[in-house]
């Protein structure tokens, strides 16, 4: 069945509130030491071809001699600074900053799309693996070299170290987005990954055009 | 440094914490413990809190995270740590970590030499070999290479096949595993390759080791453990009798623990039961004795259906039944004994003070596992909402476990549904299995999922298994 969605409105709804706050916490337990940032500082995130460089220190966490350096995993601008934690033993999870980050036109479009491909989602609380098969293929060639069909056994369910294979369900297409990440935790009813079935190639296509015309990127 | 002056981080959760927490408590010890965002509403937390105060407990990211662990037990003032069972309890590098940091620490099992020797199941079954104790044959170290593990495969069914065994089993299994965890059986040669690469890869998602051990399947075994108990000089070792875990699940994991081990006075054997306990006791002393053995450890041991043992590993730790053997134990003609508190109190460096003559067994003890489980569906985990969680009071039976009898509890998906441990005691095997049954049935559990279906447990495989125990 053909899905029809209105590209326009989809995009004036997130217009509306282009960004996110995103809370970076201490991952784990250490004394915290700030970097010289401060409230309304510009950030940036990952970048780098390989995502190999990092964005603006942030504070760094010590513990056992060690400095874990905490930096920016997304670009926009500070919003809160919690001060008052500098030079404290902090617990895993404490908030540190608030970082308001502006939506870039791939993060649009893979908000877009997440409404126009088909999401199969997880049927429980586990880490999810493509099968050993698969796994070879979306790393060697991406996702979108894999053909889905109802029945294909594509991933292993992992949950309290028990393993069990997971078919596939939905109609026959190409995994366009993968939504989980290795050896994380997938919560029930979230995407695992988002098939394009063959006839919504075009309405695909047509949302990635829009986005990259309508959509304009803010620092 | 005097006893009574230490700080032990708890560097575990659940029951297990619970216990160790109330053993500090008893030895007059303060404490700290640790609880993941998964675990905030564990009742662990809650006892610490309401023991040691809002600082008794410090929020990690991971209970596998040593960097964590010392993090915290350095600011909290720790002087020792216990592991518990599972986590860090039988990581040598963990331990000689702990013992060997510039702020050093002592820590709570044995010392980290031993758990190398003895810890991995490869290094055990050499050393036993060397002491003529007996061993399940198979592979005597991690196998790595595929052709490597279907050649002793091979020799494996060549040799049940000249034993006169009709249906011969090799078991393949993750040697980095436990608990019954990443094994299985193969049948012929021919499903080797398969099953081999299956548990392979398995091993290496679950334990980011590949290495994978091949070994002969006893049938119709009884599964038996010795509890070994020494102090820090390793000449102070002594054992808390035996225990059957024969009652498992299809997984091979432990449901029901009774001490003793067998009760020859009570169940007729095909073999001299109370002559091949004390042999396998016997073994496991010596094999302590050899190694210098200086903390709680417990021998396991496989038993076949002509009475011949086989020592399978040692689990160089606390392990979760340590009650059932308390419950039977007397020393110098005191009951009460408990097992994790003589762990923490000789880890700390004070000297047994008793000797075997000193200790006595009366009676026999059942433990159960609750677990959150579907025995007709393979024992698959249930996850989802406790709402209720009742158990009798009764001066022959105790509980320990870490869900809140008083709200609604969500078991969280990161750990085992283990709900709680329930253990009974009776004059003889007929008592004990009647108040077991009993205690069972006076339980109530009740909960439902996400999706609205009724709560999962084991209780009544529990109830039903216990008709056989100990037969053989």
């Amino acid at each position: 069945m053909l899905l029809v969605i209105d590209v326009k409105a989809l995009l004036e709804n997130i217009k509306a509130a282009p960004y996110e706050e995103i809370v970076v916490a201490a991952p784990h337990t250490g004394t915290v030491t700030f970097a010289g940032i401060e409230t309304g500082a510009h950030v940036t995130g990952i970048t780098g071809a390989f995502g190999e460089k990092p964005g603006t220190l942030l504070a760094k966490l010590t513990r056992e001699n060690n400095d874990k350096p905490l930096f920016a995993n997304a670009k926009g601008v500070v919003g809160v600074v919690h001060r008052e934690l500098e030079g404290r033993f902090v617990e895993a999870g404490t908030p540190l900053v608030v970082i308001r980050h502006y939506l870039s036109k791939d993060e649009v479009i893979a908000n877009i799309l997440q409404k126009v491909l088909y999401l199969f989602c997880a049927p429980e609380r586990a880490k999810y693996y493509f099968i050993p098969s698969i796994d070879k293929k979306v790393k060697a060639s991406g996702p979108r070299s894999v053909t889905v069909k109802p029945g294909l056994e594509l991933f292993i369910v992992s949950r309290m170290k028990r393993e069990k294979p997971l078919l596939y369900e939905g109609p026959e297409g190409i995994i366009y987005a993968v939504y989980f990440q290795h050896d994380q935790n997938v919560d029930q009813g979230a995407p695992l990954v988002g098939v394009c079935p063959a006839d919504q190639t075009d309405l695909i296509q047509d949302v990635v055009n829009r986005v990259r015309t309508d959509w304009e990127e803010k620092e | 440094m005097s006893t009574k002056k230490h700080k032990v981080l708890v560097a575990n959760r659940g029951e297990i914490a619970i216990r160790i927490i109330q053993a500090c408590v008893s030895l007059g010890l303060d404490f700290v413990c640790v609880y993941t965002r998964a675990d905030e509403a564990s009742g662990h937390l809650a006892l610490a809190r309401s023991l040691g105060g809002p600082n008794a407990a410090y929020r990690v990211s991971s209970y596998h995270d040593a960097n964590e662990i010392l993090a915290v037990a350095d600011h909290a003032g720790a002087t020792a740590v216990h592991p518990g069972y599972g986590f860090f309890a039988e990581d040598f590098r963990f331990a000689r970590r702990v013992a060997e940091r510039e702020r050093s620490l002592i820590f709570i099992g044995p010392s980290w030499r031993i758990i190398r020797s003895l810890g991995d199941k490869i290094n055990t079954k050499r050393l036993a070999r060397s002491l003529s104790i007996p061993t399940v044959p198979g592979s005597d170290r991690p196998v790595y290479d595929e052709l490597e593990a279907e050649e002793i495969a091979e020799t494996l069914f060549a040799f049940q096949a000249e034993q006169g065994i009709s249906n011969s089993v090799v078991l393949v299994k993750a040697s980095a595993g436990g608990g019954g965890m990443g094994i299985e059986e193969i049948y012929d040669i021919e499903q080797f390759k398969t099953v081999y690469r299956r548990i392979r890869n398995y091993a290496k998602r679950q334990f980011h080791d590949e290495g994978v051990l091949i070994e002969q399947r006893i049938f119709d075994f009884n599964h038996l453990e010795v509890q070994i108990v020494a102090d820090r000089t390793g000449t102070g070792i002594v054992h808390f009798g035996t225990r059957n875990c024969t009652i498992q699940s299809t997984g091979r994991q432990k449901r029901v623990e009774i001490a003793p081990g067998f009760r020859p006075q009570e169940v007729d054997y095909a073999f001299d039961a109370e002559k091949l306990m004390e042999d396998i006791v016997g073994y496991s002393l010596a094999m302590a004795r050899e190694v210098g053995y200086d903390n709680v450890g417990t021998w396991e041991w496989i038993v076949s259906p002509t009475g011949q043992p086989f020592l399978m590993e040692v689990n160089t730790r606390i392990q979760v039944e340590n009650g059932v053997s308390a419950a039977i134990s007397r020393v110098r003609g005191q009951g009460g004994v408990n097992i994790i508190a003589e762990q923490i109190r000789l880890g700390l460096g004070e000297p047994m003070g008793y000797d075997q003559s000193n200790i006595t067994f009366d009676g026999v003890g059942i433990e159960y596992r609750i677990i959150a489980e579907d025995p007709a569906n393979r024992f698959t985990p249930w996850v989802g909402r406790i709402d209720q969680f009742l158990a009798p009071t009764l001066p022959y039976a105790s509980l320990h476990t870490h869900i809140p009898m008083d709200e609604p509890y969500e078991i969280p998906t990161e750990y085992d549904p283990n709900l709680a441990l329930a253990i009974v005691w009776g004059k003889d095997l007929a008592e004990a299995k009647k108040r077991g049954v009993d205690y069972l049935d006076e339980l109530t559990l009740s909960g439902a999922d996400g999706t609205g279906t009724e709560l999962k447990s084991n209780v009544r495989f529990l109830r039903d298994k216990t008709s056989t125990i100990l037969q053989f």
